[in-house]
Parts: structure tokens; sequence; C-alpha cells
């Protein structure tokens, strides 16, 4: 059992300072605000921040291989209209509309963006701004701009409702979670997007199938659009035209400050989690103790830069460095010929047996 | 090594010590450059603490302990500027020059651009610029965009921008590492100019033979500390090689394996190649490699080595001819379909191509093995590890654990992993482009015998190097590429570098 717990610690490495963060503003929370603690309390925490979570799991494995879908807010909001469109004027059963919604999530994901940025080697930025931005023209030239109210028994469920005692989208947020973990950790496609994300040339020299890696990673996070859009309808109970354009930037700021880097090769879903606990956490624990709330985007603001520049000691593969002696020494790149003179001395030493 | 006048030496590193954490890089370096106009050269094996000491001249890492003089004055550096300020200056092993900046600018970049009275007169840049280059004596444009330079011209204008700050001392660290011999032969010309105009030179090589060829006098560093060091006269390669490794009778270790190959009869070669054309790149190249053997190409940077390698391999397209792999017809569009028929290749930019550095021992070395398997098939550890056993045993590869990051290993290690891609996949016909660009003496015989190993297994490699004598060393037959044609196939047992440099520069004849 103890090297269960040795391993779970070490697979933490990536976003310590995150982790630390969170456990400690919890603490304070818990400490500070008596209704924080309560059963509805953190229910209502993490449901609000339900649609993040899934979106940003998604976003982890486009970050892994090194871009963002910026589209991936435009997406809830189509496949929202497309649940308001098929719920009120058609007499397709509600299930297969939520089937289909990750199926247009999907496909957006794979056949736009994945194939735009996979197959043809378009810069991600370029590709999903362009998503984004005809997606939302779409939105809106669909629902006619008018909001949709959407009264169906299966999304309220998927939304608002609760399952053995606890709110469904809580239940799909684990769930999303588990699955991503393990088709992170414990598949073959897992490790070609670190592989794709750490260096595309060496990747493809060595059989890997870029492309589709790639064309994978988007259509992932597409699914999770389409899915955290049927959940942001049967929250509110209605389809609106509002594209959350803050979506996908929100999730890029809990997946860089769980730890994943930008420019791809590392990281992973764990640390993601804890960026979007992180997030929903601020926000909870301000709102009950009357401050504002966009005091919470000021401090998750501050705190990814802080996260960030954290990594950059840690460095990628690197080993275990000291902060504060890294933070003392901050000049100009000299470090890198060091470092590396440093670590081959320390290879040098093993020669000897 | 005093200045027989009795002179202070123009420069003294004495008595260095510095300490990362708890590795010693370096414990007892010293370093004298005795008068204007010497080229010192500094030697090592990786880790050996070069990389600290140069540092420590260039004033970008302050030592622990220890002095630096300057004819006879004790200094302190704690910034690169001060160091420039003393007339001594660094080229760096990797070009840090804006390609998209003219080569004048590059030479006189940040505050040293002239200044007229509206903001930067560029005539008077230019004129400056021009007259740096002519006191190097290269035929180079001023106004030509620095990206548009081949490699060696490029690292002559990092060499114009060191000298414009009016250096004394020069340091090259690894100058040559990425230049062909011709290249090497104008960066030594360079060098030689410099010397009679005074100024000093700090080369650092892995290259024994450039050693012997330029250096006036040398300082062998091992673990930290210097272990030998005088006028090059008083050094054989045997010598260095010893000092280097630290025991006697090294150098006869890391000499060359004697080989001798000859094909089995009626056997259809494992590599035959038949009229290939790479559009633009490769005229008609007809060759074959047998089972066991390993075949050499020599040629001058742009005479479409390593384009040769990558149509090969899928990862460029072919024209129009013929492959054959032990007689049957392969025609490849792509990595994937030269791997599925047991073809494994090395480029020869490892950090880039070769590995991915953020990733695991395991994960690198298992890349090309578990590319065929089912995307979302469970990974697991247990159905790798016989596999990565089994390579880093017979690759030798020092690491702690096969679950480090690759980018921490040496680069001799780094490369054997690279390598051991291949071996992992039991690959019969081995493309390799520079194996031992960038790892030290020691590594590089290692990885010579590693190579030999897996001919002897029965592999066919076919092996590219800007290095005619590695090409001696290690091949049993030498191709050469002039401008996309195989002009000449050497015996190794016949070849010198004097008959392939000949080659290489297209003479056919005599």
């Amino acid at each position: 059992m103890s090297d269960f717990w040795r391993r779970l610690w070490g697979s933490t490495r990536h976003f310590r300072p995150a982790l630390v963060l969170v456990i400690v503003l919890f603490a304070v929370f818990a400490a500070t605000q008596p209704a924080f603690l309560g059963t509805r309390n953190l229910q209502n925490m993490l449901t609000a921040v339900a649609v993040l979570w899934v979106v940003s799991i998604g976003m982890t494995f486009v970050t892994i291989t090194g871009g963002i879908d910026l589209s991936a807010g435009a997406t809830v909001a189509l496949v929202g209209i497309f649940i308001g469109k098929m719920v009120n004027y058609t007499p397709v059963p509600s299930w297969v509309t939520i089937i289909l919604c990750v199926v247009i999530g999907v496909a957006i994901g794979a056949l736009i963006n994945g194939a735009l940025i996979g197959r043809l080697g378009m810069s991600f930025f370029v590709v999903t701004l362009a998503t984004m931005t005809a997606l939302t023209g779409v939105v809106n030239l669909w629902s006619n701009s008018q909001t949709d109210t959407v009264a169906d028994a299966a999304i309220a469920w998927v939304g608002v409702d609760r399952t053995l005692g606890m709110p469904t989208p809580i239940w799909i947020m684990i769930v999303v979670f588990l699955v991503a973990l393990f088709v992170q950790n414990r598949t073959h496609f897992g490790r070609d997007m670190y592989a794709v994300g750490g260096s595309i040339a060496a990747a493809r020299l060595s059989g890997i199938r870029v492309e589709r890696t790639v064309m994978a990673a988007y259509a992932i996070v597409g699914g999770c659009a389409g899915l955290a859009g049927v959940i942001a309808v049967g929250r509110i109970g209605a389809a609106t035209p509002q594209v959350d354009g803050d979506l996908p930037l929100q999730a890029a700021a809990a997946v860089l400050l769980g730890g994943t880097a930008l420019m791809g090769g590392s990281g992973g879903v764990g640390g993601t989690a804890v960026g979007v606990l992180f997030i929903g956490i601020l926000q909870n624990g301000l709102s009950i103790s009357g401050v504002q709330s966009y005091w919470q985007q000021v401090v998750t603001g501050v705190i990814l830069v802080a996260a960030v520049l954290g990594e950059r000691f840690n460095g990628r593969g690197r080993g275990r460095r000291r902060w504060f002696g890294e933070l003392a020494r901050m000049r100009p790149r000299a470090g890198d010929a060091e470092q590396e003179e440093a670590e081959s001395a320390e290879s040098v030493g093993t020669k000897a047996d | 090594m005093n200045d027989p006048t009795g002179a202070a030496p123009l420069l003294e590193l004495r008595d260095l010590t510095k300490r990362y954490g708890g590795i010693h890089a370096l414990r007892g370096a010293s370093l004298t450059i005795s008068r204007p106009g010497v080229v010192h050269g500094l030697i090592g094996e990786n880790g050996s603490g070069k990389s600290t000491m140069l540092g420590i001249l260039s004033g970008q890492v302050e030592p622990d302990s220890g002095s630096i003089g300057i004819g006879g004055e004790p200094v302190q550096f704690h910034r690169p500027l001060e160091a420039i300020a003393q007339g001594i200056a660094m080229v760096s092993q990797e070009t840090a020059l804006a390609p998209a900046l003219t080569v004048a600018e590059n030479i006189l970049l940040g505050s040293r651009l002239v200044g007229g009275r509206f903001g930067i007169d560029w005539s008077a840049t230019r004129a400056r610029a021009a007259e740096v280059l002519d006191r190097l004596r290269l035929p180079i444009d001023p106004e030509q965009l620095t990206g548009s330079l081949s490699p060696d011209r490029q690292q002559m204008v990092e060499i114009a921008r060191a000298l414009s700050m009016d250096a004394r001392v020069l340091i090259l660290d690894e100058p040559t590492s990425s230049l062909t011999d011709d290249q090497v032969g104008v960066l030594f010309r360079t060098i030689e100019t410099l010397k009679a105009q005074g100024v000093s030179v700090v080369f650092v090589s892995h290259r024994l033979g450039e050693m012997f060829a330029i250096v006036d006098e040398l300082t062998v560093l091992r673990d930290g500390r210097t272990v030998a060091e005088g006028p090059m006269a008083e050094f054989d390669v045997h010598r260095i090689v010893d000092e280097m490794v630290g025991r006697q009778g090294a150098w006869a270790e890391h000499a060359g394996l004697e080989r001798d190959f000859s094909r089995a009869a009626g056997e259809p070669p494992a590599l035959a190649v038949e009229g290939l054309e790479v559009p633009g790149v490769i005229r008609g190249a007809s060759f074959e490699v047998g089972r066991g053997e390993i075949v050499g190409i020599a040629g001058l940077v742009g005479s479409g080595r390593s384009e040769l390698l990558e149509a090969i391999f899928g990862a460029r397209a072919i024209g129009a001819g013929e492959i054959l792999l032990a007689g049957s017809p392969y025609r490849p569009k792509q990595p994937r379909a030269a791997i599925t028929r047991r073809i494994g290749y090395l480029p020869p930019d490892r950090k880039v191509r070769g590995l991915v550095l953020g990733r695991s021992v395991r994960d690198n070395l298992t890349m090309a093995v578990t590319a065929f398997l089912w995307r979302l098939l469970p990974y697991r550890k247990s159905r790798t590890a016989p596999i990565v056993d089994r390579v880093m045993r017979t690759m030798r590869v020092r690491a702690a654990s096969p679950d480090v990051a690759v980018g921490t290993l040496s680069g001799g290690n780094q490369q054997k992993v690279a390598l051991g891609k291949w071996l992992a996949v039991d690959s019969e016909v081995l493309l390799l482009d520079e194996p031992t660009r960038g790892v030290d003496v020691a590594a590089k015989a290692e990885i010579h015998g590693l190579l030999h190993e897996a001919a002897e297994r029965g592999a066919a490699l076919l092996v590219s190097s800007s290095e005619n004598e590695e090409l001696i060393e290690l091949c049993d037959r030498i191709l050469v590429l002039f401008r996309g044609e195989i002009i000449a196939s050497v015996e190794s047992k016949e070849a010198t570098e004097a008959i392939l440099g000949r080659y290489t520069g297209g003479h056919t004849t005599g």
C-alpha cells in the first residue's frame, strides 16, 4: 500500500505547486467559512465547474500534442442550439440527441480542426480561431439569435438531476476523468500523444501515425465539448445562442496551471483536474465570503504566471532542482550549458564501474 | 609553458573549482595561454568540465574558487560583458544569429550599430562590418541575409562578430561539429589569419585530427582537473587518449577493430538500389549493401548524403529507380512502410528527430516496436520490459533506470538509445546519418564497436558521415557522392583521407 501512495505522489510531480495551492485554499476556506464544507456547497462548487472540467480534460489531450482548441466554446453553444431544435421540433428520443451531440463534437474536432492541423500541418491557432468564428456565425444564424427553452427529462438529468444522491454532472466528471486517465496512461495512443508533442519528427520517423494522433486529440476535445454542451443546456434548461468565448481560454488556464506544458510533450489530466478545482474552489470560496467573484480571475491570472514560472525551473525531464536557488541565479541562459555539463559529469561518475 | 622571456602569460586560469549541487564540475582546473597569436586546444571527454571552464572564461559562470589573470593582472568576471571588455569573446557551439537580419546587422548586433545624427547610420554600419569581414578575408556581402548563408559561413559571421568586439582571445567551442571537411579548411585558414594578427584562439574539439592540424598548445581535462598541458609537440594520439580516459593503453582499446567482410555467394544483397532519382537531389544512384556489410557514404554537405538515406527510409519522395530488399521490390511512401520492411534510420540530429528528449529511455526505445500495435490497446510495461532490458544491455546504455528522461543522459548514451530503437525492432537494414556526431572519443569508439556487432549479426549498414576519417575506420567500402551522383566506390583498405578528399571535391582522376 505504501508503494501505491509513493507512486501516486510521484505522479503528481508536474503539478505539485498547484496541488499545494488547492489544499491550502481549501483549508483556508474551510477554516474561515463555516458554510464552505457543507455537502450542498461542495456539490454546488463542483457542478459550477462541470462544463469547464469536461472541456479542460479534453483540452489536456490537445495541449499535450502541442496545441489549444479555441473553438471548444463555440462547439458547446452549437450543440446547445442543436439540442433545442431536436427536443422542441423533432420526435427524436433525447438519449439519441445526447449521443449525437458528442458525435457532432467529435466530427468538428476530427474533420475540421484535426484534419487541417494534423493532415495539412496548419497552425492550431489559425485553424481553431477560424472554426470558432465560423461556428459562432452558424450558432447565431441557426438560432436566429433566440434563446429556446429546453424542458426535457433526459437533458435535465444530465445537467441538474441527482443520481444515487449526487448531482449527475459530478458523476459525469468522475467518469470522464477516469476514462481520460486510462487513455492517457494506459493506451498506446496515450504514449503517441506525448511523443508527438515532444517531437513530431522523431515520432514520425519511429513509425507513429502523427496525423491520426493529432486528429484523435482534437476529436477528443470536440467530443468533450459536445458532452459539456449537454450539461450546459441541462443546467439552465435553455439553449442560448451566447458563445462563451472565454471557456476555451479558461480551460487552457486550468490545463497550464495543472502543469501541462504549452509546448506539449508533458503533463496530464491529473494536473488539469487540480487546475479546475483551483478555479472552482476560489470562485465558490470567494463568493460565500462575500468577495466579488471577479477576484477569482485576477488571482487565477497571477497564479498561472507563477505556476508556469515554477515549471520553467523544474524543467522538463531535468529531475529535481532547487527552486529558490534557481530564482537567485536567474540570469540569461548560461544555465543550460552548465546543467548539461553537470549532468554528464554525473553520468561519467557511473562510467567508472 | 612560461614564455622564455619571463613575461606573464597572456591569460591564466588557475585552480578553478565549481560545484553544482553535489557534482564537482571543476576541481582544480587550470589553463594557460602563453602569448598572443597562439591556438590553444582544450580537450576532454563529455562531462570533464570543458563547458564550465569556457563558461568561467567568458564570464557566464562564476567559479567557487580559483583565479583568472590577464597579462599577470588578476581579474574577475561577473557577467559576459565584463569578459568582452577584457577582450575575451566566445563563439558557442550552436549558432546564435538572427537569420532574418543582414550579415552587417548580425556582426554589430546590439548597441554597436553605428549611430548617426538621425538614428542608425546604415552606411557606416555596413562599412564597419565590411572592414571586419575584410580583416578575416571573407568574401561575404554584409548586406546579405544571414539565413541564406551556408552553416560554415554563418559561423564565420559569428567569428566576425566576436572579432568586432576587439577580441584578443577568441573561444571557439566545437566550431567544427557541424562543418564538412572542406568547410573546416576554410575555418582553419581564418584561424591562421587571426593568429597572424595576434589574436589567440581557444579551440575545443572532439576530433583529434583537427587538434594536430591547428593547435599550438594543449590542455587536457579529466573529471574537472587539468591532467596534462603543454606544447602540442609533446603530445601524440596515444598520450592524449590515455590522459583523457585516465588509463594507460586506453588508446589501444579504442583503436579500430579489424574486420574482414566477404559477401556470401549467391545471396541477394540486403539492400540494392538501382538508378534511384530523388528530384533535385540524387541522380541515378546504384549500389548494393550485403548482409553484414558496412558501406559508407562520403560527400560534402549538399552532395545528397542525407537525402539519399531519407529517400530509402521513405521520408523523402522518390522520383524514379528501383529498390530491392533481399531481392524483393520495395517502394516506401512513408517511414512506417520502411519500418515494416525492417529498415531503421538514425537521423543526424538526435535531439530533434532521433529522440523525444522529455520522454523516458523506455518510451524512446520502444517507440518503433510498439508503433504497430492497436492504439487503444492497454500499454503494459511488462510487455516491453524484456526488449528494453535486452537493448540496454547490448547497447551498454548507462542510465540510472529505463524510466529517466532521455534528455538527462550524456550525448553518447543518448545516441545509443536512438540507435537502440532500431535494435529493438531487429532492423535488417540500418541507415545511419552521422552516427557519432557530438559524442566524445570514448563513446565514439564504443558506438563503432556496436555497429560492428550489428553487422556481425547480419544487418546491412549504410553510414553517412562528414568525417572521412570515421568512414575509413568504420566501413568496408565507401561510396563517394558528388552533387547527387555516386562518382566512386573505394575499398576502405585502400582509402586514405587524401583520396576521399579528392573524390568528394569532385575529382575523379588521380
